[in-house]
């Protein structure tokens, strides 16, 4: 255990969590706390520079193009689209893992559609066709959980199944069979629980191109639709004014960039961990 | 004769792969149930929506709909633009050099960095201009390539007046874009290329090598980049689809007339033919680029020849 809290060793592991930590302040915290509302502008107030303060109200970030406050607008947005990210997440964890146990498990027939699936998941080029289908069903909130969501279970799958093979040639499976258990039961109560660890460091690694996938439909002006705010259509917004007001763009990408160099560190600090305790 | 097989393998699981993307890209039109209405703008009569219908062939039944599409998508025609009135293949044609154009700077500049990067990183590891080496590249995967691309334009265009904001037209043009766009690509190059020399170094043949007296660099060049080289050709293929995603968002930024803005406006402009055009051709590529990768990886390691 001294070695797990050796501050050098874990240089990387600790500033991750600072910067996640901040985000997670900013997209909780504001929306809570502060007063201003992230909706409603002031028009006699735009693109005021970050540090201004009209009518006896402070604005650390600025205002934008219609005098709404961009440290409200920046904390709602990071909440939604974190929330996006997030569930979008789960749905790929939890379809590709299903998917790829049962792939592995039973190999056969199965085995050989869900591997061809993933091949056609991975060769499609993602955002096109996440913006084919939003632009053909509409963009809302659940509508792009479901859309990024089901398009992210290829490499989880993958994974999966890779792990079930190597875990159905074990003897405690061999037990769990001959004493009568299901294959099911198998499956969720003795194979999963020897994924979980590989699978959870795949959803860290896995989380920043979910990042950058939302924000970049968003910025396109295809995701959420403005007024409601994400980290990508506040960028997209605020292109149109970089000359006079470039802090509309500075702030979001700064976000995004926490949050993906957060998990990428904390990713590959799992990676580095998870390897050491093999060899 | 098993690479033979190998290779026939790849290239059948090549055709499936085309033949499940095309069956994606046609039904997803359908998941509103009407694409008639879908296509039509907003402000269409009823009488004009059933017409479209009709010469659409909206009405067929929908596998003798998908039958026609694989068909005709066979012998190359990838439907009418709504928009332009014109083949959807025609158009991604014109768009094809500027993106080819954009694509390969992005992809040269930033693989020639990479690899200096990377094997400086490595035969430097764990000194400062190592550390310096993984904080850029670990930013380079964590900036968005829109805002890098909006944070040159501020800084070069706005600001020093150096370079044109956007449009195609001189070499000044290409600088930003392809910076843009090669950013992610120069990290993820430097990061496998470090990581795989790392590994190479630690060897026994290049001890051996060592201690024959060859001289560094050219152990580096001669023996460790050759394998440093596989795993960094493996993984190009993955890699392909973040490109294109990258030039999505680039050529929108900088008014890049390719096939990237050409997709984007025709989802704008609901012209689903020209959509479907460009994610077709986009996976034909995707494929195309996966094959040579399995061909390149049989070449490089012999280990592997069966």
């Amino acid at each position: 255990m001294t070695r797990f809290w050796n501050v050098r060793d874990n240089a990387d592991a600790i500033f991750a969590t600072f910067l996640l930590i901040a985000v997670l302040a900013l997209c909780v915290l504001v929306p809570l706390l502060w007063p201003i509302d992230p909706v409603r502008g002031t028009l006699t107030a735009t693109f005021k520079p970050p540090l201004s303060v009209i009518g006896g109200e402070l604005h650390p970030l600025g205002t934008d193009q219609l005098g709404r406050d961009l440290l409200s607008r920046l904390g709602l947005g990071t909440a939604i689209s974190l929330s996006i990210v997030l569930a979008a997440s789960v749905i790929s964890v939890v379809l590709g893992t299903t998917l790829g146990m049962i792939a592995g498990y039973y190999r056969g027939w199965f085995d050989i559609i869900i591997m061809r699936a993933v091949d056609v998941q991975l060769a499609i080029p993602f955002i096109l066709l996440i913006l084919l289908i939003v632009a053909v069903i509409g963009p809302s909130m659940g509508n792009l959980v479901v859309v990024l969501g089901v398009t992210g279970w290829a490499v989880f799958a993958r994974v999966a199944r890779a792990k079930t093979l190597e875990i159905r040639e074990l003897e405690y499976i061999d037990a769990s069979r001959s004493i009568g258990l299901s294959n099911m039961v198998i499956i969720f109560r003795h194979v999963l629980p020897n994924i979980v660890g590989p699978i959870t460091v795949l959803m860290t690694l896995d989380l920043p191109r979910l990042i950058i996938l939302e924000a970049s439909v968003g910025f396109l002006g295809l995701g959420v639709q403005p007024p409601t705010p994400t980290l990508g259509n506040l960028i997209g917004e605020g292109r149109s004014f970089i000359l006079l007001a470039n802090w509309l763009v500075l702030y979001p990408g700064l976000v995004i960039g926490a949050l993906v160099i957060g998990c990428n560190l904390i990713g590959d600090w799992l990676v580095r961990r998870a390897d050491s305790r093999n060899a | 004769m098993k690479t033979l097989s190998f290779i026939t393998g790849r290239a059948l699981q090549g055709l499936v792969v085309m033949f499940g993307v095309s069956a994606i890209v046609f039904f997803a039109l359908f998941l509103t149930g009407d694409p008639a209405a879908l296509m039509m703008p907003p402000e269409a009569t009823r009488e004009e929506i059933e017409a479209f219908r009709q010469a659409m062939g909206f009405n067929d039944p929908i596998w003798v709909q998908y039958g026609r599409f694989l068909a005709s998508a066979v012998t190359g025609e990838l439907g009418m633009s709504l928009r332009f009135q014109r083949p959807a293949l025609d158009l991604l044609i014109e768009r094809l050099p500027a993106t080819a154009l954009l694509a390969m700077t992005a992809l040269v500049w930033s693989s020639l960095l990479g690899f200096l990067l990377g094997t400086i990183a490595a035969v430097r590891k764990n000194s400062a201009i190592d550390f310096a080496i993984r904080v850029i590249s670990l930013l380079g995967q964590a900036i968005p390539v829109f805002w890098l691309a909006l944070l040159l334009i501020i800084f070069f265009s706005l600001k020093m007046r150096w370079l044109p904001s956007s449009g195609i037209g001189s070499a000044w043009h290409l600088i930003m874009p392809s910076i843009a766009l090669g950013a992610y690509y120069l990290s993820a190059i430097t990061r496998l290329v470090r990581a795989s020399l790392i590994e190479v170094l630690g060897e026994n043949y290049i001890r051996t090598a060592r201690a024959k007296g060859i001289s560094s660099w050219r152990i580096i060049v001669h023996h460790a980049l050759r394998n440093a080289l596989i795993p960094v050709i493996t993984v190009q293929g993955m890699y392909f689809a973040s490109l294109l995603g990258g030039a999505l968002v680039t050529e929108i930024i900088f008014a890049w007339p390719g096939i990237g803005r050409l997709a984007v406006e025709a989802i704008q402009n609901r012209d689903f033919p020209v959509v479907q055009a460009v994610v077709l051709f986009a996976a034909a590529v995707f494929v195309i680029v996966n094959f040579l990768v399995d061909l390149a990886y049989v070449w490089l390691n012999p280990r592997i020849r069966l």
